[in-house]
């Protein structure tokens, strides 16, 4: 049992750097990234697993972060958005949300990124619906989508 | 933001259960959170113990034989993917495609879902189909419960504090099954759910046994015996020609309330349109029909 | 100088931000942590109106951890009142709670959590009043008065023509008229009315709103705010706090969308009073679910009477708008004012009589939403044009055509002339949606208009600085809420000043540093602030080739800007070297003022607009007739944009418009029973998905005819207007159903299906 208030020792590795910490058994992963490990990209917007905007990966599964516990991460690979360039080389997903215009006022743009990492994982060349799926659960209220959802597309290697 | 807990890890169901007996109204069962951490950041749960139960041994398996059992913390991700739930109900698997959204699925457990028995839930309403049971632990013993008698209504199930959900045994349909299970809302949650099994007799040109469960739209999933009795013996030629008395039968059935969902005549109405095309596409299926899957505007299709 | 052509603006061209965005690297207002931040939690009314018996804060003061609470009795020591058209919104609820969520008391602490245990410390007797929750509620005899005294008169001089009703319900009520309506009406051969609906809607900016906030050793106040105004939350903090405007800053880093929600002060000065208390910095971030307690778009009952002649001529526009701004005025009765002025549209009317009220409810506030009180005007009279067209047997895009305002037509005596071409935007969108192609049998297609006058008069300024080594600062105070203004901005710059866009920095808004700009809003920054801008950067460009010329010994007139350099037939002289010569060192800078202040003039607000934003939208849909889901197939938005600066942000920003127009179209609506909002979340509040977007096009028609930078002018909200009628007007034409009341719900639609169904087959 870890007792209500007490910290545990959790290990991670984020981004690919390993990472040892003492989390209370309610905090919540999105916390801990950005108030402990500094990583504030991904954002709290609905609280309630429906936007999408606190998305990281564990062990490569998106997660909502804003309602993951810490603990859960323990021993596990965390990715978020600061984590997807390779130093100044973008990800070929986020070239694409360069490219395309599929960026406006970024909130949505960590969770929009690692979600769509995730569907790469899956399907190297996403189709338009598999894309449409995957996005079941990511708000934009900027970008009417379109833009979004091309490049993603576009980073599959599919047309534009 | 959450109030602090302690969490427990047990490795066994008795661990489990020993501490749900002793910690009494203290502890809830907890796994995927996707639930549960919603109402305690709300406070509208504010359980001082929590016990993870994805630690407890064969909670998080699906094993085969004679049913195909999933474990209470298996995964919606795990039940898309799973070879053995693609062997013995595809259907199950695409409905579980189509559970809220990936990171969810990803994080969220059959036993949390039937747990929690919220009534927008797919996977109720297609587990009264295959006959489903659950299986409860607690230091008493072991007991099973067609799952009809487990959701006793919204938010509401048999299960007992010291009890504890250990996994959900299915009836796979026998081979030669068409089913579909349909799904309409324009809300996060879904608005109605139908889920239809046509089992075809010895024979195979009629229908043997036909389910038909409802869900979503009354407090609680339920199957609808006077229209699975409609569709009972009926030529798979023929499914059109009773259709209407099959959706007229379960609109007639279901007790809707009016609420943001809608009110509830548009609620009983759509169940009519929904139970008929459900059977427009199982009827398909059963005759072999290879053409894409219908699509309807706000409606999932699996 | 010979004009030469255009090299960064009027490209498509990647926007300056979009490599932090995409790394994560982005600040916003939540992601920032000063040295000793308290963190604040907001105790809100369960009550849609209540008189606060008893607010006890005691206890919670006494938590451990707690550094400041406060309660609206405490708010003795600062003027507790904001808003922008009336000092009617206190910081905290003073002696009555007027709609659910409003904040009761605050807490700051160590951590939230500490906060969050605080607040359920704090003892609040409420004593239930009588609510006025609906517009017929609130009008009727005797409603209950959601404020009992006549409110403040507000800071800001543009808005002071603004009146309440006393005894009353009504805020505001604005009046328009020309020649004679009634009459008009009595004899026109055509007359078709009806009253139209438009729901309360929530911007779900992905960001909810705001503040960091943090007194200094001076006296002064710092906010780090998520405001698309700074300039007009820094004229509220000093007047509530008495400080002296160059001892206030307002910081915005990057918005997470605005639309709106974002104008004028929202958390700002409940952040400044808690972190007054507390003696230090103040974090206040707001919940989704606080956002949809803080602002909405003003729902509204519109009725409207269009009279036409025979020949399809409108003769008159009779509108009666009742507009719904909750329990603070915001800046609803200016939305009311403003949206009522331009009710009849792209179109010559001779005859108009129109009429808005502002009308308080015990519900959240209403304020400014992207279009401004035009989509609510636009859905009943581009709905009221289809069925006349009907009636007259015209094709409603030949009736439209017809009554259109030209090019160069007065809108209304001393206000702008009309500065667009509407008909070439009406036949391109006809085109696109191939309006006189045969259609499939289960589509429809439906078409719409919209004007909207932006803010007038107004001011910009900005200052352009270039550096020793060649590169620019523009410090100017648009905001950068996704829309693109800082790219825009940096566009028009180095286009003057013949820089790479690489070579050009938009600084972050921050009041102490950033010259003035009245809002970013109305569509007005790349048309006001990019003349400023402009401006600023010519006068750069003036004392370059002043020095150049001397440097030269050549006339400016035979030097040309290129590529970072002065340059002749035969001598290049880069801008490094510039300015050595004319600073004698590597050091010094040249800095050029922008500044635009068209002031006052005869138009009928007061103030003549800078540009009329103007677009088209045409919609395909098909209809579920069993379960009367509507699905918007196609869909194409022309706006008149003068120049697209950067077409590739314009035409996300139009995409954008249109599907979060969809969303009030189809889905949207804050539902309200008994005073409580049963759909303050996400999980019950349906915007749109990816899933839910149409095949869809946005095009612009070009013409260099606006008043901003290279004939630029505002676009953004145009695309968001139209989609509602142009989508009923493509239901009714597919289905002979006409709907009044967005949004066009499934079951909305299919009842009235059915009442179709009930009726002779055919008649409409």
């Amino acid at each position: 049992m870890i007792d209500a208030g007490a910290r545990v020792p959790i290990r991670l590795v984020v981004n690919g750097r390993a990472r040892e910490l003492a989390v209370a058994t309610h905090a919540l992963l999105l916390d801990v990234l950005r108030d402990d490990l500094d990583l504030k990209g991904a954002k709290r917007s609905c609280d309630s697993q429906v936007c999408g905007a606190c998305t990281v990966l564990v062990d490569g599964l998106a997660v909502s972060a804003c309602t993951y516990l810490a603990v859960e991460a323990d021993g596990c690979a965390v990715l978020t958005v600061e984590g997807l360039a390779e130093g100044d080389t973008l990800h070929p997903i986020q070239r694409a949300f360069v490219d395309a215009g599929a960026v406006q006022c970024g909130f949505c743009t960590a969770g929009m990124l690692l979600t769509a990492r995730a569907l790469l994982d899956e399907h190297a060349a996403p189709t338009r619906e598999q894309v449409l799926h995957y996005l079941r659960g990511s708000l934009c209220r900027c970008t009417g989508y379109r833009k979004i959802v091309e490049a993603i597309v576009a980073a599959g290697g599919g047309d534009r | 933001m959450l109030r602090p807990f302690a969490l427990h890890r047990p490795g066994t169901a008795e661990e489990a259960c020993g501490l749900l007996a002793r910690l009494g109204d203290d502890a809830v069962p907890y796994a995927g959170g996707t639930e549960l951490l919603l109402l305690m950041k709300l406070g509208l749960l504010r359980p001082r113990h929590l016990i993870d139960v994805k630690r407890v041994a064969g909670f998080d398996a699906i094993t085969d034989g004679a049913r195909l059992t999933l474990g209470a913390a298996v995964t919606h991700r795990a039940v898309e993917r799973s070879p053995l739930v693609g062997r013995h109900c595809a259907l199950l698997a695409a409905v579980a495609r189509h559970v809220a959204n990936v990171r969810v699925r990803n994080v969220g457990t059959v036993g949390g879902n039937l747990a929690f028995a919220d009534p927008h839930s797919d996977l109720a309403t297609l587990f009264l189909t295959l006959d489903a049971t659950v299986e409860l632990v607690s230091g008493r013993g072991r007991r099973e419960l067609p799952l009809t008698d487990f959701v006793r209504g919204a938010w509401e199930t048999a299960r007992a504090p010291d009890e504890l959900l250990a996994s959900v045994r299915l009836t796979p349909w026998p081979s030669g099954t068409a089913a579909t299970y349909v799904k309409f809302g324009v809300h996060e949650r879904p608005t109605l759910g139908v889920a239809l099994a046509l089992c075809r007799a010895a024979a195979g040109a009629r229908v043997g046994e036909a389910r038909l469960a409802i869900g979503c739209v009354d407090a609680r999933p339920a199957r609808v015996p006077a229209a699975e009795a409609r569709l009972t013996g009926v030529a798979v030629a023929e499914l059109e020609d009773v259709a209407g008395a099959v959706a007229e039968a379960a609109a007639a059935a279901v007790d809707p309330a009016d609420d943001l969902h809608g009110s509830a005549d548009y609620k009983r109405a759509m169940v009519a349109v929904f139970v008929r095309r459900a059977l427009r596409i199982a009827a398909a299926r059963a005759r072999g029909d290879v053409a894409p899957a219908a699509r309807f505007p706000h409606a999932v299709v699996a | 100088m010979s004009a030469r052509p255009l090299r960064v603006v009027g490209r498509p061209l990647a926007r300056i931000d979009a490599i932090e965005k995409v790394t994560g690297r982005a600040r916003y207002v939540t992601d920032l942590v000063l040295p000793g931040m308290a963190h604040a939690r907001v105790l809100r009314s369960p009550y849609a109106h209540a008189r606060l018996a008893r607010v006890e804060t005691g206890r919670a003061r006494a938590l451990p951890g707690v550094v400041a609470v406060l309660a609206g009795a405490d708010l003795t020591w600062c003027d507790p009142y904001f808003g922008p058209a009336f000092r009617d919104r206190p910081i905290l609820a003073i002696d009555v709670a007027r709609h659910e969520g409003e904040p009761v008391a605050a807490v700051a602490a160590v951590d939230e959590a500490t906060a969050a245990a605080a607040l359920e410390l704090i003892d609040v007797d409420y004593e239930p009043l009588a609510a006025a929750l609906t517009l017929e509620d609130a009008l009727a005899p005797g409603a209950p008065l959601v404020h009992t005294r006549e409110p403040l008169a507000g800071h800001f001089a543009d808005l002071s023509s603004l009146r309440p009703r006393p005894g009353t319900n009504v805020c505001h009520q604005f009046h328009f008229a020309r020649g004679d309506a009634a009459t008009a009406l009595a004899s026109a051969d055509l007359v078709v009315e009806d009253t139209f609906r438009f729901p309360a809607v929530q911007h779900y900016a992905m960001e909810p709103h705001a503040a960091v906030a943090a007194w200094d050793e001076t006296g002064g106040l710092t906010v780090w705010a998520s405001t698309q105004n700074p300039y007009s939350v820094r004229v509220e903090l000093a007047k509530m706090f008495d400080v002296p405007l160059a001892r206030i800053r307002i910081v915005v880093p990057h918005l997470g969308g605005g639309f709106g929600s974002k104008t004028y002060a929202k958390l700002e000065p409940l952040a400044a009073a808690l972190a007054h208390a507390a003696g230090r910095p103040v974090r206040l971030a707001a919940s989704a679910a606080e956002a949809f307690q803080t602002v909405r778009r003003c729902s509204a009952r519109v009725t409207m009477r269009v009279g036409f002649g025979g020949d399809g001529t409108l003769a008159a526009v009779h509108c009666d708008a009742q507009y719904d701004v909750g329990a603070y005025a915001d800046i609803g009765p200016r939305v009311v004012q403003k949206a009522t002025y331009t009710a009849t549209g792209p179109y010559r009317v001779p005859h108009v009589d129109l009429g808005g009220a502002a009308v308080y409810t015990n519900t959240t506030p209403g304020g400014a939403f992207r279009g401004f009180g035009v989509p609510q005007l636009a859905w009943a009279l581009e709905s009221l044009f289809d069925v006349a067209a009907d009636r007259l047997g015209r094709d409603p895009i030949d009736l439209r055509r017809h009554n259109l305002l030209g090019h160069g037509e007065a809108f209304a005596p001393g206000d702008t002339p009309i500065d667009g071409k509407f008909e070439e935007s009406l036949g391109r969108a006809a085109e696109a949606i191939g309006w006189t192609l045969a259609g499939a049998a289960d589509r429809g297609r439906g078409l719409a208009t919209m004007l909207k006058a932006s803010i007038g008069p107004s001011v910009s300024e900005a200052i352009v600085r270039l550096h020793a080594d060649g590169s620019v600062s523009v410090l100017a105070s648009a905001v950068e809420m996704g829309q693109g203004t800082r790219t825009v901005l940096a566009q028009i710059a180095a286009e003057v000043l013949a820089v790479a866009l690489a070579r050009v920095v938009v600084v972050t808004p921050d009041t102490a540093i950033t010259p003035y700009d009245q809002t970013t809003s109305s569509s007005r920054s790349t048309t006001m602030t990019g003349r400023a801008v402009q401006a600023a950067a010519e006068d750069v460009r003036e004392q370059l080739l002043r020095v150049g010329s001397e440097a030269l010994g050549l006339p400016a007139s035979d030097l040309a800007l290129e590529d970072g350099a002065i340059v002749t037939a035969t001598r290049r002289l880069a801008y490094p070297e510039v300015l050595a010569r004319r600073f004698g060192m590597a050091g010094g800078e040249l800095i050029g003022r922008g500044v635009v202040a068209p002031g006052r003039s005869a138009a009928p607000l007061g103030g003549s607009t800078p540009f009329w934003e103007m677009a088209v939208g045409a919609a395909e849909v098909s209809v579920d007739e069993e379960t009367g889901a509507v699905s918007v197939e196609r869909y194409v938005s022309v706006a008149d944009v003068g120049r697209a600066v950067n077409p590739l942000l314009l035409e996300g920003q139009d995409e954008g418009g249109v599907v979060q127009g969809l969303g009030h179209t189809l889905f949207e609506e804050m539902a309200y029973a008994d005073g409580h909002l049963l759909n303050g979340t996400l999980l019950l509040y349906r915007v749109p998905r990816a899933d839910d977007v149409p095949a869809l096009e946005c095009r612009f028609v070009e013409n260099a005819d606006g008043a901003g930078p290279f004939g630029a002018k505002g676009a953004g909200e145009g695309s968001l207007v139209p989609v509602s009628p142009a989508v009923a007007n493509a239901l009714a034409r597919l289905t002979g159903v006409r709907l009044r009341d967005l949004p066009l719900t499934p079951e909305r639609v299919w009842r009235a299906l059915r009442a179709r169904e009930r009726r002779a087959p055919g008649a409409i």
